[in-house]
């Protein structure tokens, strides 16, 4: 894992002390509230229904055991015994007093952390796949470019204010985990036919009320260059992204707008001219030395299969069920990927206690090598457990309520925070979450179900992914009563899709029946080991909407 | 014309010696700053004037286009101009971060880099970062404000318009 020098400790140090600064001003009544937001929103703290709210940085989706505790124990201090993992493989905090925060943010300076651009019109946190360096067939660990890609955004000059905010996303590997085609920029780490390694790069990708997919933009950006592409890209947005209507601002409705071959033009001849100078060009030398920081953990030399694992799973059915659910092929003979599912049944996606937390952080510093990963799903993952040691690591979480056995079934849902705490929702997310998992708790019934992505927004900003949910879920608002609109089809993997609205919308009282039809009409078409996305592909929208809307 | 301020140069508050010219009358012998229209409709007078020209970027189009005037319009006009005033028209509109470090990493620009319009408290530092040397400032802001501000933050991460190198880059000097 990346670890902190003096440079970075300087800077987050000197972020605290600006900060704890502008709380004071405002506690002191120095700044109003409207002075005060472009301030806040610069660090991640954002005023919700009921409080404010402060969002951590988790650099793609990477924390150590010491990391992991600090969230618990600012979740007792500061907050009310729990945090909530997002769905940009941060976490937040629903409860902190405004002038604790810079308290709060100086207890995280320590274990190396901080909630910089989690918020504003910025070049947000970089997120990442979830089994970086512990999957097989990765051409390079993505959170090296990551972290430089990181570094290189904190605090940008010239990127502070863009039209809207701004996403970057990277993948090491052709299964696509991180959704980068959703994002404003989405990176795949390639390699070419002399074998040197450089970037593939996307560009406009989003979601919210106009979702779209990203359009390629370079096929090969080289090593060396990568900065450079990023700042032409930034600059060319900065300069003629929209500004005068904040939902047409993002950097997809420009590509879309300007058209995907001017975009290119435009990008590359920004490219020609800051490559010239050759700036960016980060050394070799620094490039080595944050690649040290992930170089592989000792791994044992282990057999392939492990008779402790298969002994354990002849005896306990649930623990069979949770391995074959949950664990991941590791590329390291002999260990597997663990991942840790925050959507027990009936309970809030991706909420995690104080007590949870360090249970997970235990596990993690006893088999894990110390790592955890947070995922764009709302999960936790230990990414390097031996199999032999999996049913002990099962026990502990099953000990904390930590071991559902549904990692990517249907009660694996994305939602977003939604009435219950966001002031921009139009219904509630988090209760139709549980009410599906409910609905559908019987995990022979999600096994025989299959893959199946439930992804929930509470309003038209999609911050639960509903555009790219197999079965999308929106909260819309007609006269002060919620309703549900379906889309289905959406996918955000390596062959990503927005979904198709399936009619009118559902009412708090139908909502769960129709996914029940959906998922019915499902099972009774689908061949031989198809899964819901393929099916759906194969037959489309119409016997669906049949189902659905017959009187 | 921008409201009331006081001008910040070079960490310093002095006396603004410029003046935002009237749009309908003759420019005097006083270094004057004119909209980037007039300066391409008399580009050829202006070029035969004996006195200080400066010139102002509009970030918001003014109502003439939705994105604000472009900074590539200037590039031939650099040899008369002193001075460029950048506006900023709210602090939320980055648009001029990227107009002020064109001029100086691209057309090598050296004269003054004013920022003007509604520039925040924090955006001062990134400004500078960015190539601008003067600030239109709110009257109530003090010297020891400014200073503090642009002292907050002592390194960056990236290179920009000044003489930072960045850490990616210092860290292997």
């Amino acid at each position: 894992m990346y670890r902190y020098d003096e440079f970075d400790h300087q800077l987050v140090g000197e972020r605290v002390k600006q900060f704890r600064g502008q709380v004071e001003r405002r506690v002191s009544g120095e700044l109003t509230e409207d002075a005060f937001k472009p301030l806040r929103l610069m660090n991640g703290v954002y005023l919700q229904l009921h409080a404010y709210m402060l969002r951590v940085a988790i650099p793609y989706g990477t924390l150590s055991s010491k990391q992991m505790r600090m969230q618990a124990h600012i979740a007792r201090k500061y907050d009310r015994g729990y945090g909530h993992f997002t769905t940009r493989q941060n976490i937040q905090f629903n409860w902190p007093a405004l002038d604790k925060i810079p308290d709060l943010l100086e207890e995280l300076a320590t274990v190396e952390m901080h909630a910089i651009q989690t918020s504003g019109n910025c070049i947000r946190n970089v997120t990442s796949d979830q089994y970086a360096a512990a999957i097989d067939g990765e051409i390079e660990d993505p959170r090296i470019i990551s972290e430089i890609i990181r570094q290189w955004s904190t605090f940008h000059p010239e990127f502070t204010y863009l039209p809207r905010k701004f996403k970057i996303a990277v993948t090491g590997h052709d299964n696509d985990r991180a959704a980068i085609k959703l994002h404003d920029i989405g990176i795949v780490i390639k390699q070419n036919e002399l074998g040197d390694v450089g970037y593939e790069i996307h560009v406009g990708g989003g979601q919210g009320r106009t979702p779209f997919i990203a359009k390629k933009m370079a096929d090969f950006v080289p090593k060396a260059q990568l900065l450079a592409y990023l700042e032409a890209v930034m600059r060319v947005y900065n300069m003629l992204g929209r500004r005068d209507n904040s939902y047409k601002a993002r950097i997809k409705i420009m590509v879309h707008e300007t058209g995907e071959v001017e975009m290119r033009r435009l990008i590359e001849a920004e490219f020609a001219k800051i490559d010239a100078s050759q700036m960016l060009a980060v050394p070799q030398a620094e490039i080595d030395r944050i690649s040290a920081y992930f170089a592989s953990p000792e791994f044992e030399n282990l057999p392939a299969t492990s008779a402790t694992l298969d002994a354990a799973q002849a005896q306990d059915a649930d623990f069979a069920r949770w391995v074959r659910a949950n664990v991941v092929a590791h590329k390291q003979h002999g260990y597997g990927i663990v991942n840790i599912s925050l959507k027990p049944i009936g309970g809030v996606p991706g909420d995690a206690t104080d007590v949870q937390m360090e249970a997970v952080a235990d596990l993690a510093e006893r088999y894990s090598f110390d790592e955890i990963r947070v995922t764009h799903e709302q999960n936790l993952v230990l990414p390097h457990i031996r199999l032999d040691v999996l049913k002990t690591v099962y026990d502990a979480l099953n000990a904390h309520e930590l071991a559902t056995a549904n990692l990517g079934l249907i009660s694996d849902t994305i939602a977003c925070p939604g009435l219950d705490y966001c002031n921009l929702a139009n219904a509630r997310s988090i209760p139709l979450a549980q009410e599906i998992s409910e609905r559908f708790a019987d995990l022979d019934q999600q096994y025989d179900i299959g893959e199946l992505k439930i992804k929930i927004s509470g309003c038209i900003n999609a911050c639960g992914h509903h555009h790219v949910g197999h079965i999308g879920i929106l909260g819309v608002d007609k006269k002060g009563t919620e309703f549900y609109q379906i889309s289905l089809g959406g996918s955000a993997d390596e062959n990503a899709s927005i979904g198709t609205i399936t009619g009118r919308a559902f009412t708090e009282e139908t909502i769960v029946d129709a996914i029940e039809t959906v998922v019915t009409t499902y099972t009774d078409m689908r061949q031989t080991d198809e899964r819901f996305i393929d099916t759906y592909r194969r037959v489309g929208l119409d016997p669906f909407k049949e189902r659905l809307y017959a009187e | 014309m921008p409201n009331e301020y006081q001008l910040m140069k070079d960490g310093a508050l002095c006396q603004d010696e410029w003046i935002y010219a009237d749009e309908e009358v003759g420019l005097s012998d006083a270094p004057s700053i004119i909209s980037l229209s007039r300066l391409k409709a008399e580009a050829d007078v202006l070029r035969a004037r004996n006195a200080k020209l400066g010139v102002q970027l509009l970030a918001d189009g003014n109502g003439k286009t939705k994105l604000g005037e472009d900074v590539q319009e200037l590039e031939p006009y650099l040899d008369m101009l002193s001075l460029v005033s950048i506006a900023f028209p709210t602090y939320r509109n980055g648009r001029g971060f990227s107009a002020a470090r064109v001029l100086r990493e691209q057309f090598n620009f050296d004269g003054e880099l004013r920022a003007s319009g509604e520039v925040l408290h924090d955006q001062w530092a990134m400004m500078r970062r960015c190539g601008i040397t003067a600030f239109e400032l709110a009257p109530s802001v003090s010297l020891e404000t400014f200073s503090d501000a642009m002292g907050e933050l002592t390194d960056a991460y990236q290179p920009a318009a000044d003489d930072q190198r960045g850490a990616l880059w210092q860290r292997h000097k």
